[in-house]
């Protein structure tokens, strides 16, 4: 009799074809998306600005600072201002009267905030300083002066070693987008489970098979085994498309450095979580429409709170801790725990048993909302 | 393989032929008495119509027999079966052909059918039988969605049938369908009648119960109003009515006739000669003539409020 239902319930989802393409193709398309429209934004190593110089100064210094720009790596230099972040105007005699100090003009565009300005002002200072060092260096040397024990440096590699406490690692791009779309991807199951259990009950399919000593839990339990099963789907198809397909894109390739049975019992757990969500609304929401608007907003909001959409990074402290209210953000912990932080199963059943007791608690109100119903004729 | 069925029936089981016995059932929800006291006795084999308004208390009843809700006190035996105890016993034996369409439309009609066969573990003999009775054999590998009225009006059938239920509960399965889908329906009910099945059936149409049903019960605002035989209930209201069915023919619309339906007059003894002659001379074909009897419409309009 389970294996009937569970049957019943695989070809009633393999069959909507919107269905399929809210759980496969929308997560992916978000993935491949986001990690490519971010990948500059994630770039920690490496930030580069598209400037233009305007040299109305037309001195060897103008054009060894422009050389020194070039050779940075860390500017663009175009020909057109348009497109550029920054234009730098060498006034006339800028050489002549740097002992007056004359100040370099840069016109900022309007979209560039304060904190990339300070990041460009110190990349810019740094080249500056170095033609000026330089000129002292040569100065000293002609006029015979001797020379500093200690080599003055202004690279930053030779300056500052870097390196980031695991724990506060910030992902890259895919390794942000993946989890992200695969939380938010798992909790759609919301769709197609709510508008399908809605219909049974309009149609009085479910009455029909409770007449038939078909119970609750069996009505209940034969829903969530086709959902875990197309969970786990969805998480390794989207696995594969952070891992082979986004590179494709010039976009860094996930990297997992966690264990597989972490990514097995999360994922689990999440399915929990989501299905017990979807059953509540489904059992709760008297139309399939309603429930699809419901299940809609609700899913957007989860992960609007829990990190999806903006990664909990760079929220502010007070969103941060609101985040922890959704179960999309114990996902998205528990993947970031995994991708970035060689996570293994004990490293996320914190977050594994807090999705699953989400779940759980959820699927008994809905079966004791179910029981009300179907004993009020539904 | 068929089911196994629980011999530990109750002692007044089915000794006076009587397969559901009702006693002093009450039912309410919330403040909203559904139920009142209501007592009825259906005999085995019989095809039992249930009449009453939109909210006299007919679902109610039949979800109660169906064991789908509780009731709050009475006492209910079906099949020798006690209700409130042996509920799971109930409802192997019997069979609720709901007025929607409960299946699934994304489903074939074959998949429908073994769904519901194998949620029942329902035998291949009583699945081949449920197709056959219900001529679904062309119609097998269609997907439900296709299907027309009367067809999923029949597969909706044929789903009730595959636990060889012995009591059958029809909830208005007429509804939206064409005639001739209608009077195959009603045709097979009958014969579930012949095959010693007993049919409880609730419709609007008081025709279509005068067609099929042996005895009826009204109910009114959760009372029983009355049970008795359907001859009895209209021989009751013996009058100088003469009922006359006719061949379904437009023109009459226009004879200035009492028409109860479509095709279905209604006139006094003194007039029946002039109506006759009327038909004839407008080669329009008779049927069937009632003498003396009220028709069921009328006598339900009356004793309800």
């Amino acid at each position: 009799m389970f294996g009937a239902m569970v049957k019943k319930e695989f070809l009633l989802v393999l069959r909507d074809k919107h269905a399929l393409m809210a759980l496969f193709v929308m997560p992916a398309l978000f993935i491949l998306i986001m990690s490519v429209a971010l990948r500059d934004k994630f770039a920690q190593e490496h930030i580069a600005f598209d400037i233009v110089v305007i040299d109305k100064d037309n001195s060897a210094y103008s054009k060894a600072l422009q050389e020194k720009l070039q050779k940075d790596g860390s500017f663009h230099l175009l020909k057109k201002p348009q497109n550029a972040q920054f234009v730098v105007t060498i006034p006339k005699d800028y050489y002549a009267l740097m002992k007056k100090r004359v100040a370099l003009k840069i016109l900022v565009k309007a979209s560039i905030k304060s904190d990339l300005l300070e990041i460009f002002k110190s990349k810019l200072l740094r080249n500056v300083v170095a033609i000026e060092v330089k000129e002292m260096d040569d100065e000293m040397k002609r006029l015979s002066l001797p020379q500093p024990a200690k080599k003055l440096s202004l690279d930053y590699k030779e300056l500052f070693e870097i390196s980031y406490e695991k724990s506060n690692s910030i992902p890259t791009s895919t390794q942000q987008s993946v989890p992200s779309w695969i939380v938010f991807g798992m909790f759609f199951v919301i769709i197609p489970m709510s508008t399908i259990f809605i219909n049974e009950r309009k149609q009085n399919t479910l009455t029909r098979l409770s007449s038939m000593n078909v119970s609750l839990i069996s009505m209940v339990l034969s829903k969530i085994i086709p959902y875990i099963v197309i969970n786990q789907i969805q998480v390794w198809i989207m696995l594969g498309v952070g891992i082979f397909i986004v590179p494709l894109f010039d976009t860094p390739a996930l990297v997992i450095n966690g264990s597989i049975g972490a990514i097995v019992l999360l994922s689990f757990a999440l399915s929990i979580s989501a299905i017990g969500l979807s059953t509540l609304l489904a059992v709760s929401a008297s139309s399939a429409e309603q429930a699809t608007t419901i299940g809609g907003i609700l899913n957007i909001l989860l992960g609007a709170i829990g990190g999806v959409m903006v990664p909990k990074f760079i929220m502010p402290q007070s969103m941060q801790t609101l985040s922890q209210i959704s179960p999309m953000s114990w996902g998205l912990d528990g993947f970031l725990d995994i991708f970035m932080r060689s996570g293994d199963a004990a490293m996320v059943f914190g977050e594994s048993a807090m999705l699953f007791l989400f779940g759980l608690i959820t699927l008994i109100i809905s079966m004791i909302i179910l029981h009300i119903r179907i004993n009020r004729g539904l | 393989m068929k089911r196994q069925r629980s011999i530990k029936k109750c002692s007044n089981s089915t000794e006076n032929s009587q397969v559901i016995t009702i006693r002093s059932l009450n039912k309410s929800y919330g403040d909203f008495k559904a139920l009142k006291n209501l007592s009825l006795e259906i005999k085995e084999g019989s095809v039992f119509g249930l009449l009453g308004v939109n909210g006299a208390g007919k679902t109610t009843l039949l979800s109660i027999l169906n064991g789908l809700i509780d009731f709050d006190d009475g006492e209910v035996i079906v099949g020798g079966y006690d209700l409130k105890s042996q509920k799971k016993e109930v409802k192997s034996i019997s069979s609720i052909i709901p007025q929607h369409l409960a299946f699934y439309e994304a489903l074939s009609v074959r998949e429908n059918l073994d769904f519901f066969a194998s949620v029942q573990k329902s035998s291949k003999e009583s699945l081949q039988k449920a197709i056959e009775i219900n001529r679904l054999q062309e119609l097998l590998s269609h997907k439900a969605s296709t299907l027309s009225g009367g067809q999923k009006r029949r597969l909706n059938i044929a789903i009730g049938l595959l636990n060889d239920p012995k009591i059958i509960y029809f909830d208005e399965p007429t509804v939206g369908i064409d005639p001739r889908s209608r009077g195959e329906i009603l045709d097979s009910i009958k014969s579930y009648r012949d095959m010693g099945i007993t049919v409880v059936y609730t419709s609007h149409y008081m025709n279509e119960i005068e067609y099929i049903c042996d005895e009826v019960a009204i109910i009114d605002k959760g009372r029983l109003i009355k049970q008795e035989r359907l001859e009895n209930l209209l021989s009751n209201k013996l009058s100088d009515s003469v009922l006359i069915e006719s061949v379904a023919d437009e023109k009459l619309a226009h004879l200035g006739l009492n028409l109860l339906e479509r095709n279905l007059i209604q006139t006094d003894k003194s007039r029946l000669c002039d109506v006759l002659a009327l038909l004839e001379k407008e080669k329009i074909y008779i049927k069937q003539i009632r003498y003396g009897a009220s028709d069921l419409e009328h006598y339900f309009l009356e004793v309800t409020e």
